[in-house]
């Protein structure tokens, strides 16, 4: 296996790359348009079984503090809000549709690697929520898709995943320049191939692609650079691990640009890790 | 509590004895805890009542069916002190000072750092 081309032509010769599970299309469908209601997301929950239970597992779970009192899908919804909803659909589709072929290494802890996404989801979100932004449940995607390539290449090339990660730990590199360096190709630009050919918005391609490199003269700099902070700060407070110990370089125009202070810090991380609390649950439901 | 139980509203009872539970997770169990809420299957059907004895093996057994974390009955503070497993400000220098190793010299990162070192101090996380 050689350099760039030969791994992009990898990839876009696999048939099996998973696709996106039309659930999450139809939910997010429905619950872009204002007058959807929670009965007709709840028929639409209900068609999938396996995810039907998973919701009320959620919201029976002692995190919401209705325990075994909950039992209709449309009650369920109710109670947790369409975005919560829209979250739980997601991150268990997602989580599904690859965890099911999951080829545990002996270096690469899947369930880690689960926890730091979520929890850069849970971060994006709670950052674009003190930025006042209206796009809070689009960065939980984001967050939660950021490292997707990862995924791909743990996949399907695990000869050379194994490779990036030797690399990264013996030269204490993070793992996209440990990337950079072996193959002159990276998670960031797997990951966003994957999001091209599932058709997700542009702000999602872009914040998979760009969660290194944030650049305020692209578009959807805002999600990019939530997605950004948030890998660094749940890195920094030690949750999960993507497949380094390491933490990358804050780009000096996102710090500006979002205003942080120390004083700001404190409370951001609080509700990170309440956000992380709650979204860890997600993964229990798995 | 200064006003007796029996003269607050039913809502505000709730919450106070909602108060005296800890959420803990499964490996903490230890023989003689209570579970303070009841842990519910997929269907929603209770596995374990409340106000059960906990052990071990029962928290074995709850790792089988998937379940990671719980309420058990006791003071959220007390119980929080007698199990805190205080992080050692050395050790929590050495981590973090592993993970921002390569970016220290900037200042953003160095402040960063400052910042994420006494909050997990305070917060022991």
């Amino acid at each position: 296996m050689g350099k760039k081309t030969d791994i992009i032509e990898t990839l876009e010769n696999i048939n099996s790359i998973p696709t996106l599970p039309t659930m999450i299309e139809r939910i997010t469908r429905l619950l872009l348009n204002p007058t959807t209601s929670a009965e007709e997301v709840g028929k639409v929950i209900t068609t999938d079984q396996a995810l039907a239970t998973k919701v009320l597992r959620l919201v029976n779970s002692a995190f919401y503090g209705f325990p075994g009192k909950i039992s209709t899908i449309t009650h369920a919804i109710v109670i947790l809000g369409f975005s919560t909803i829209k979250n739980v659909v997601l991150t268990t589709s997602i989580f599904d549709a690859f965890h099911k072929r999951g080829d545990e290494t002996e270096d690469f802890d899947l369930e880690q690697f689960w926890r730091h996404s979520i929890a850069c989801g849970a971060a994006a979100q709670a950052i674009a929520k003190y930025l006042g932004s209206n796009d809070k449940e689009e960065c939980f995607i984001a967050g939660l898709l950021h490292d997707l390539g990862k995924l791909i290449v743990c996949q399907y090339l695990p000869d050379e995943f194994s490779m990036v990660l030797t690399n990264a730990r013996l030269k204490e590199k993070l793992f996209f320049e440990s990337e950079k360096e072996l193959f002159d190709v990276t998670h960031q630009e797997v990951g966003a191939f994957l999001t091209q050919r599932w058709n997700l918005p542009q702000n999602l391609q872009n914040a998979v692609l760009f969660h290194h490199t944030p650049d305020p003269s692209r578009e959807h700099f805002l999600m990019t650079a939530s997605v950004h902070c948030a890998d660094i700060f749940v890195r920094a407070l030690d949750i999960g691990n993507g497949g380094d110990n390491k933490i990358p370089m804050m780009s000096e125009q996102v710090w500006r640009s979002l205003g942080f202070e120390n004083n700001s810090l404190i409370p951001l991380f609080d509700s990170i890790r309440d956000e992380v609390e709650k979204a860890t649950i997600f993964l229990q439901l798995t | 509590m200064s006003v007796p139980n029996y003269l607050l509203p039913d809502a505000a009872e709730h919450a106070i004895i909602q108060d005296t539970m800890k959420k803990i997770t499964v490996d903490k169990i230890e023989d003689g805890m209570i579970l303070g809420r009841e842990i519910c299957g997929a269907s929603g059907n209770v596995l374990v009542s409340k106000g059960a004895p906990l052990s071990a093996a029962l928290g074995r057994r709850l790792q089988n069916w998937g379940i990671t974390t719980l309420y058990i009955e006791g003071e959220e503070d007390s119980l929080a002190e007698e199990n805190a497993v205080s992080i050692s400000p050395e050790k929590l220098r050495e981590d973090l000072m592993y993970k921002f190793s390569n970016v220290i010299n900037n200042p953003i990162m160095k402040q960063l750092f400052t910042t994420v070192y006494q909050y997990r101090l305070n917060k022991n996380v």
